[in-house]
Parts: structure tokens; sequence; C-alpha cells
């Protein structure tokens, strides 16, 4: 079908040029093999890859507190971070940190292009590792792709199982300590290596590990293309002043190979020789000078490239360089331009929000459930009743003692069965309570009422809590 | 549509519903504590975590899937 299809394509195509052709083809099909580059910016990616990447597999064993000072501990609904705890019900600062990375993510995007992509994305990150494994083991462009055309041999399946077989140790290594952000780790990478490991978790750690030796081994720039949606709008946050990676066509064109000892403005050419590097660099296999494309992942890999053909030319480097429209259309960039100015401002506003909120956190919450097998009885002294069970959060670092209080109809009752309400630090006590009301003094079926908790001790930790109080239809 | 490349189908697909599902289990398991919920059931929470992300991610599958098929343009349909 496929085959069919390309064919037909293939027909209709005649009056293109071949390579346009050929690129559309190429895009379906074609492996990529990026070929290996050295520079300024790729040594800058290195340092990226090597340091997330280290960020990433180190963290999950730090501890604090003699607990891991990194686990989103699921099980126990408690994300624990340094020395602050969060719980479900402090969601919103979840939200808040997802917001601030969007905005974060804008800024940077309209300020300097996709930065993010081509040095800090995870995508980015391991893709590097795997195309890196894969030199060690099956050399450079030229004879991985030597290699790929051979027939089998027992050469070539002993170096594809090598690759293939480090691939998924280092994919089943990075399971592990994903989940290791979830579940501590110390135990799991033990219980791992025992084959003692719990089957969510088991199936977890193969899941993540198959994640990244798909993305990472197979997937590559089709991740990029497909799957990503920041590079898909990338055209809304980019304007002329944005720093991309570009081809500087005035100085290049028009392009065509020349001995090096050939003058070329005798020969009637710019300073790009045609000699393709910068497109077999590229990780998502595409020819920067046509100019700017979404599948540019900013990696600035053409870069590198063409600034080594240059200096082998005795030509000016940046012919390929992080440049902005404006520049090469002869003007000048500001980087204080209003859009950046009131992304700048909302983005500090929004971290310094939060930040505020972490810190003026009161660590005590209380959540209240009605019982739900009866909607209200009457007591035998003829009040109407309500059922609720109080939970209680103390999410401070210390033990403490609280009084519970209800308002919200005249003359309520509130009657527990303990006097004395004490949480441990981190704990959840449910209370069973009864709200007792005479109903006359209920004007409606539902009725709103709130519970407040004090702690003794500390007045300022104080939380409340709307419920229902249901009653007869009255009057 | 065909002009589509497969990858990218099956991507569109799998991907987005992936999101919606953990999304979803997120949002979920936030406002239930599904340990309640399964209280008769000897399941562990990330267990339930774990099927409540499937069922999720099966559901968006399903409306992706749908959502792939009907995207055909209408003159090539039954041609
Ligand atoms: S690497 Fe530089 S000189 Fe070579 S084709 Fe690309 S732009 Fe032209
Ligand atoms: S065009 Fe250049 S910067 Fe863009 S992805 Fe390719 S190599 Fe990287």
């Amino acid at each position: 079908m496929v085959e069919n299809t390309s064919k037909v394509k293939r027909n209709a195509n005649d009056a293109k040029t071949n390579a346009e052709a050929e690129r559309s083809i190429s895009a379906k099909s074609k492996k990529i093999y990026p070929r290996e580059v050295h520079g300024l910016f790729a040594a800058l990616r290195t340092a990226g890859v090597a340091s997330l990447l280290g960020f990433f597999y180190i963290v999950p064993w730090l501890q604090w507190d003699g607990r891991q000072a990194l686990l989103f501990d699921l099980p126990e609904r408690k994300f624990y971070i340094f020395n602050m705890v969060f719980w479900p019900q402090d969601f919103i600062y979840l939200t808040l940190l997802l917001i601030i990375a969007a905005l974060g993510l804008f800024f940077i995007t309209a300020l300097a292009g996709r930065v993010w992509c081509g040095y800090a994305c995870p995508q980015t990150v391991w893709t590097e590792t795997f195309l890196w494994i894969e030199r060690k083991i099956e050399g450079s462009r030229a004879q991985q792709m030597k290699l790929d055309k051979a027939p089998n041999s027992f050469r070539k399946i002993r170096i594809k199982f090598s690759k293939h077989f480090l691939w998924i140790t280092f994919s089943i290594f990075t399971g592990v300590t994903f989940v290791g952000y979830f579940s501590p780790l110390r135990e799991l990478a033990i219980n791992f290596l025992t084959f003692e490991i719990a089957p969510s978790e088991t199936f977890w750690i193969f899941f993540y590990a198959l994640a990244t030796y798909g993305n990472a081994g197979w997937l590559r720039e089709q991740v990029c293309l497909y799957m990503c949606p920041y590079a898909r709008f990338q055209s809304v946050m980019f304007d002329q002043d944005t720093m991309t990676v570009a081809f500087d066509e005035t100085r290049g064109l028009p392009k065509g190979p020349r001995k090096k000892t050939v003058d070329k403005s005798d020969a009637g050419l710019g300073d790009c020789i045609d000699c393709t590097i910068c497109v077999q660099v590229c990780p998502t296999g595409i020819d920067i000078r046509d100019g700017l494309q979404y599948q540019c992942i900013g990696c600035a890999a053409c870069i590198d490239a063409c600034d080594d053909v240059m200096d082998k030319m005795g030509y000016d480097r940046g012919l390929i360089r992080y440049t902005t429209e404006k520049i090469l259309l002869g003007g000048h960039t500001e980087i204080m331009r209003p859009r950046m100015v009131v992304f700048g401002l909302v983005l500090l506003a929004t971290i310094a929000g939060a930040f505020y909120s972490i810190v003026t956190r009161i660590p005590v919450g209380i959540d209240v459930i009605r019982d739900r097998n009866s909607l209200y009885r009457e007591t035998n002294e003829g009040l109407i009743e309500n059922v609720y069970i109080i939970k209680l959060l103390n999410m401070d670092k210390q033990d403490h003692t609280y009084t519970l209080t209800a308002e919200g109809i005249p003359d309520l009752i509130l009657k527990m069965d303990v006097t004395d309400i004490s949480v441990k630090s981190g704990e959840v006590v449910e209370l069973p309570v009864r709200v007792q009301v005479d109903a006359y003094n209920l004007k409606q079926r539902s009725n709103e009422i709130s519970f407040t908790l004090n702690t003794v001790g500390f007045e300022k930790l104080t939380a409340t809590e709307e419920a229902r109080f249901l009653g007869p239809a009255f009057r | 549509m065909d002009d589509i490349p497969l990858i990218q189908r099956v991507i569109a697909i799998i991907w987005p519903s992936f999101i919606t599902g953990g999304i979803a289990t997120v949002l979920f398991t936030v406002a239930f504590d599904p340990a309640e919920i399964f209280i008769d059931y000897d399941i562990s929470r990330l267990g339930i975590y774990t099927i409540c992300f499937f069922l999720f991610w099966i559901l968006g599958a399903i409306t992706a899937t749908a959502t792939v098929y009907f995207l055909k343009p209408g003159e090539t349909i039954n041609r």
C-alpha cells in the first residue's frame, strides 16, 4: 500500500525538481544518520546532556532526614521535596509550577528560539546518549551506513546485538531510576536485583524502559516532528527578533564547489561550497539553507560543521550562525522589546506569587466527608442530626493538638467522641462527628455549615471547610 | 490523508491519549483516594493508579482512533 502510493507520488512529482521529490520521500522513510560534530555548540550540548543526565540519575539517591530527598510517594500520597512535604491538597502548587515552566519556556523561546530543544529537552538528551553509544559500537556515519547496507553476516549481527544490548540495559537502568522517583529507590534497586519487585512497579520500569528505547533509539527526530506540541507552535512565539540558527544567504549564495585556490569572486560564487556537511550533521535531516523550518530543533550542529568548513577554506566563520531575521535583513535586534518585557514581568510575578504562597502555606488541612448512608436522622430529643467524617491533616513538622468548631445554623450542637484531638506530624486522623440542630432553625432542606480547626497554642494555624447539612423539607 | 505518514497517524492516536490519560489519572486520584473506592479489593494504590491510567488511556485512544478515521476527506470515500 505504502509502496504504491509513494510510486504514484513519484510520478505526480515528475514535474518537481529531483531534489524536491527526493526530500519528500526521504521525509517519510529514510533513516537519518547524523554525522558527528565537534565545536563550541557540540561541547555546550555535551555539557547540557551530561549535567541533566547526572542530575536525573543521582538525585533519587540523595537522602534527607532519613528519607529520600526527592520522592513523589504515590502510595502514601505525599510528595517530599527536601525539607518540604506536599499533599494532594497542595495540588495548586503543582499547577503553579507547570504554569511557571510554560511561561519560562515562552520567554526563552521568544528570546533565543528553540534552545530548549537543542540542549535540554529529554528527547535530545537521551537521543544524544543513544547516538553516542551507537557511534562507539558501529563507528562513524559512513561506517554505519555501510553496515546497514551490507548483507547479514556474523559481524553485522554481533555489532547490532551489542548495540541493542547496551541500549536496552541503559533503558532499563533509566526505567528503574524513573520509578525510583515514586517509590524509594534504595529498596527498589535491591528488590530489582533480587527479583522481588511488586508487579505494578515492574510494569512501570519496563514501560519507561521501552519508551526510552523506542524514543531515543528508533523514533528520534520523529518525536520532534510528530509528537512535540511545542515544535508546532514555534511560529506563534517567534518574531523577527528571535534568535535562530540561520544560513546567511547574502553571503553564501550562489553556492557551488570550488578549489581552495580559486578566488570565489572571480568564479562568481558565494561562501557556500555546497559540501552538504551541514545537512549530514543535522539530526532532523533538513537543509538549513532552505530557511527556517519547523523541523529545526536549533541544535546548532550545522553551525559547528559549517564553521569547520569555513576554517578549512580560509573564509570567515558564521555562514550559518545564531542570528535574527532582522539582522539578516540588515537591521538590528532589540532584546528589550514589549513582548519580552510582558513575558518577563508575568513570569516574575508568577514566580513571586508561588514562592509567597509556599512560604506562607498553612500546614494544617481539614476535609469533611458526609456520611453517605443516611441523609439525616432524628434523635430521641427530637433534633435533626447529620453525621460527618472529619479528616485532619497535620502537614507541619511537629505534633499538634487541635480544637474543632462548627457554625452556620443557630444553636448548632457539635458532638464527638473524643475530647482531645492530637495529630502527629505528617499524619491524618479521621474523626466521626455528629451535628445536631433544632428543626425550627432550618430554613431549607440543604443548609451550609462550616467546620473550623484551630491549633492549640498556634493562633495562625487554622483551616475552615464548608459542608452541607440536610434536613426535612420544612414549611 | 494518504500523505500523512503511517507513523504520524499511529502517534496521533496513542500519544495525545497518553497525555490526557495521565492528566485524567492525576485529577481523578487527587479528587478521590482510590484506596477508599477499592477498599474491598486487595490491590495496592500504585496498582489502582496503573489500572486507572490504562483505562483512561484506552478510552482516549478509542476517541483518537475515531477522529483519525473520520478525518479522511469526503471525496476519497467509497471510491
Ligand atoms: S556546511 Fe557550510 S559550506 Fe558546506 S554546504 Fe553547508 S552551508 Fe555550505
Ligand atoms: S538545521 Fe541545524 S540547528 Fe536545525 S536541527 Fe538541523 S543541524 Fe540542528
